[in-house]
């Protein structure tokens, strides 16, 4: 049986004037899988899921969502095709409560123009209380429920992650990109996460492109890893080959914590 | 009585155009120099409407503020995609090209000399009418999504536009609010005044505009409104010529940006939900 | 049009451009460093104007020290506005957007200054400043003040070039421009390589101030010329100061041959236009490079 395929990347190189951050990478998420991509600070990981989210278009090569191609789209429409994502350092909205913040996802779904704001019309009530409502389960999702009216940039940093997550799956995606969500948290909080991403991968059926320097993050929650290093693929295959792999041991030796 | 009665009239008219700036530069980050100029376009095309070919006022209001749209989507086009601080410049270009046109049409505007024997159709109600209208629009536009998006446009564009916004319709539809606020200001003013000329409307009524948000501070919209009525009202109060009325913004800003920059009101807003609950029906206020 | 009135018009339009390039590198030199628009630059550019005038007037002094006391005004002038608008905000880590306000709001307040003190109406450097007015070359008649300032201005740039590239201080401002944060880390005192480049500012502010009022006249708008230094600063491409300063002298030619042609009324449409066109097409200018935030 031939297996749905979420995300295809094809041959896809990026350079930023003369630097080649990202070199010939093919990759391909299934539909409900969690694959991996993995390699030291510079390998080109992030670049690689900026290209996908739209952030920049490809220098060349494809990505195709659902067998159409998406590269070179705006962020915002590549959102509304079921695409969402969280950054590396998080980008929250300065002012803005945890609820509002997760809210923003809903906002380009909005059964109201500007002009009817002003007549303050039952539709306008009636978006805002489904958005409202929408969005706390989400925020309830990742445990953020007695925070919901906090301005979100006063949390501790491994709650502002969870109100990244919640802002991202409130634009009720099928495919979720998780960018070095490991970052800056520590040992317990990354247990946390690794659970929270398990959760809503089998609660939601997302199919997830997670990427990481973390060893331990990427071999609890991925089936599939590509290894990169320097912008080239350097290795791809299960958690269990990809450790084994001399090749990528002998490019990088990543950490490994266990949780209990 | 009367005297009283034209001060606040103007001050309530400055209002509308200095909420099209709340919008504008407060809550969207959006630095333009050249919305005065939105405000010469309503005032000259409205006035030359009425005036040259004897338009009723409501259809030279319209009209001015049709092509006030009209050019507002055209500079939009040009100057929304830039970078923040390229937008200021451009904006202000933007604005020296409109007096520059106004200066030189002199057979259809009077050119630098100005344009006179305006008929005087603003009323006071009206032009408080119009003023509440204004803040009501605007105070819906906070509460709605649009403005939510409005600052997590301004914090984070990037991250906005991952969310799903689409930020340059957004910002489009703001600018056209600002212009259009600034146009109908215009017009409004012109048949106060009776008499508008290009100087009126060039970078530093803009940059006034500016100042009284950032004084009430552009996170409130209580605190731009009643910034404005006092900025407004003070030089008038204390007779200042027009050079000591800048002084006197120039000085309290800096002041409030250095001390205290969120502005006087912060965050603050004069809400009517203390109000409302003292009204609410027994059994709703039970059931909860 | 005549061999020589293009030529009259070429250097008419070279002066200018000196000015403006001046104008230009004191403005990117604040940009680059602190990474905001400095409208005050218009300020300290007006004030100075006036001081060289009445230094010239009042005290009757020769060009050259004019000159000198309208680059010291224009020192002293940019620190204070540093120390008055942008300074606090600096240390509160305040955001970007409140830099536009106190700048914008600096160039008016020194410009209202400047109205109240002189009131609205023009006024000339003395004619006397110059001993010799116009150079006969066969066809040409060249005013002299467009020939100083040419020269005064390429002594400037050249005095600059060697301050950048062989003082300390200089260095040190350079480094800043590129990364103000590993500048602080290398143990340099960023505070006062900020009013260092301040000081440099300044004088290149007062310097235009002093000969833009020479050549042309003299009114309390004349800080708003700085706008013209902020479009060759783009055009040129903010990170490169020879790139805006090229722009600039460029941009001084176009506006003279504009002003022969469409009228003075007209040409703040062109250049508008001019201007829009390149931030949609080449938002780096000629020779900048891109900015691309790390997403």
């Amino acid at each position: 049986m031939v297996k749905p395929v979420a995300i295809e990347i094809k041959n896809i190189t990026k350079m930023f004037g003369g630097l080649c951050a990202v070199n010939d990478f093919s990759g391909c998420l299934f539909e409900n899988h969690i694959i991996g991509i993995i390699g030291p600070n510079g390998a080109g990981k992030t670049t690689i899921l900026n290209l996908v989210s739209g952030i920049y278009p490809p220098t060349s090569g494809e990505v195709l969502y659902q067998g159409k191609n998406i590269s070179g789209l705006e962020p915002d429409k590549i959102n509304h095709l079921g695409i969402a994502r969280t950054f590396q350092n998080i980008r929250l909205f300065q002012d803005l409560t945890v609820l509002e913040t997760v809210m923003t996802a809903y906002s380009w779904r909005a059964s109201y123009n500007v002009l009817e704001t002003l007549l303050s019309l039952p539709r306008v009530a009636r978006f805002e209380k489904e958005s409202r409502e929408k969005s706390m389960r989400w925020i309830e999702k990742v445990g953020l429920a007695e925070q919901a009216n906090v301005i979100a940039q006063s949390l501790p940093y491994g709650m502002q992650r969870r109100v990244e997550i919640a802002r991202a799956l409130a634009s009720e995606p099928r495919v979720l990109l998780l960018d070095e969500p490991g970052a800056g948290l520590n040992q317990s909080e990354i247990c946390d996460l690794v659970d929270l991403v398990q959760m809503i991968y089998e609660e939601l059926s997302l199919s997830i492109m997670l990427i990481d320097h973390r060893m331990d993050v990427i071999m609890r929650l991925c089936q599939w890893i590509y290894v990169q290093d320097f912008g080239k693929s350097i290795a791809q295959g299960t958690p269990e080959q990809i450790q084994k792999d001399p090749i990528v041991i002998k490019a990088y030796l990543g950490e490994e914590v266990s949780c209990a | 009585m009367a005297f009283y009665l034209t001060v606040s009239l103007a001050i309530a008219v400055n209002s509308i155009a200095v909420l099209g700036t709340f919008m504008l530069t407060g809550m969207n980050g959006l630095f333009s120099l050249g919305q005065a100029a939105f405000m010469g376009l309503g005032a000259y095309i409205s006035a030359i409407c009425v005036v040259k070919y004897g338009f009723p006022l409501p259809l030279a209001i319209l009209t001015s503020i049709g092509i006030t749209i009209v050019l507002a989507i055209l500079v939009g086009f040009a100057t929304l995609k830039i970078r923040q601080d390229f937008f200021a410049l451009a904006t202000f270009g933007f604005g020296q090209a409109v007096i520059g046109v106004l200066t030189e049409s002199i057979n259809v505007t009077g050119g630098a000399m100005g344009f006179s024997n305006i008929p005087e159709y603003t009323t006071p109600l009206f032009a408080f009418i119009s003023l509440a209208v204004a803040i009501a629009f605007v105070w819906g536009f906070r509460r709605s999504h649009f403005g939510r998006d409005s600052l997590a446009i301004r914090s984070n564009e990037l991250a906005a536009k991952v969310a799903g916004i689409n930020v340059f319709k957004h910002k489009m539809i703001v600018f056209l609010i600002s212009a259009v606020f600034s146009a109908y200001a215009g017009a409004l003013l012109a048949f106060h005044t009776q008499y508008v000329e290009p100087a009126m409307y060039g970078w530093m009524a803009s940059v006034t505009w500016i100042i009284i948000v950032f004084f009430g501070g552009r996170d409130s919209l209580t605190g731009t409104v009643i910034g404005a009525l006092v900025l407004l009202a003070l030089p008038e109060a204390l007779r200042f010529t027009a050079a000591w009325r800048i002084l006197l913004y120039c000085v309290t800003i800096l002041l409030i940006i250095n001390i205290r920059p969120r502005g006087l009101f912060g965050t603050w807003e004069l809400s009517i939900n203390p109000l409302l609950r003292l009204f609410k029906p027994k059994k709703q206020q039970e059931a909860k | 049009m005549q061999l020589s009135t293009f030529l009259q018009q070429a250097i008419n339009g070279l002066s200018l451009g000196a000015v403006y390039a001046l104008i230009a590198v004191g403005f990117a030199m604040i940009y680059n460093v602190l990474k905001f628009s400095n409208f005050a630059h218009g300020g300290v550019l007006g004030i100075s104007a006036y001081v060289g005038f009445i230094a010239a007037t009042q005290f009757q002094m020769p060009l050259i020290p004019v000159i000198l006391i309208g680059m010291v005004a224009g020192a002293i002038t940019a620190v204070v506005v540093e120390f008055v608008a942008f300074r606090w905000i600096r240390l509160q880590k305040g955001q970007l957007v409140y830099f536009f306000v106190t700048s914008v709001t600096m160039l008016m307040l020194l410009e209202q200054i400047l109205v109240i003190l002189f009131g609205a109406s023009f006024e000339s450097y003395p004619y006397t400043l110059i001993q010799v007015k116009v150079i006969k070359f066969s066809d040409l008649t060249i005013s002299v003040t467009y020939l100083i300032t040419l020269f005064v201005t390429i002594i400037a740039f050249g005095a600059l070039i060697y301050v950048l590239k062989k003082t300390k201080i200089g260095i040190a401002i350079r480094a800043a421009s590129n990364d103000l944060t590993a500048t602080s880390l290398m143990g340099i005192d960023v505070n006062f390589v900020i009013i260092a480049a301040f000081v440099v500012s300044g004088m290149l502010g007062g310097l235009s101030g002093v000969l833009y009022g020479i050549n042309a006249s003299l009114s309390p708008q004349i800080g708003q010329i700085v706008v013209k230094g902020f479009i060759a600063s783009v055009l040129g491409g903010l990170g490169s100061l020879t790139g805006v300063a090229i722009s600039a002298v460029a941009l001084g030619l176009i506006e003279v041959f504009l002003i022969s042609t469409i009228g003075s009324g007209l040409s703040p449409v062109v250049i508008f236009l001019i201007m829009v066109v390149f931030l949609l097409v080449r938002p780096q200018g000629f020779a900048g490079v891109s900015f691309a935030d790390k997403a």
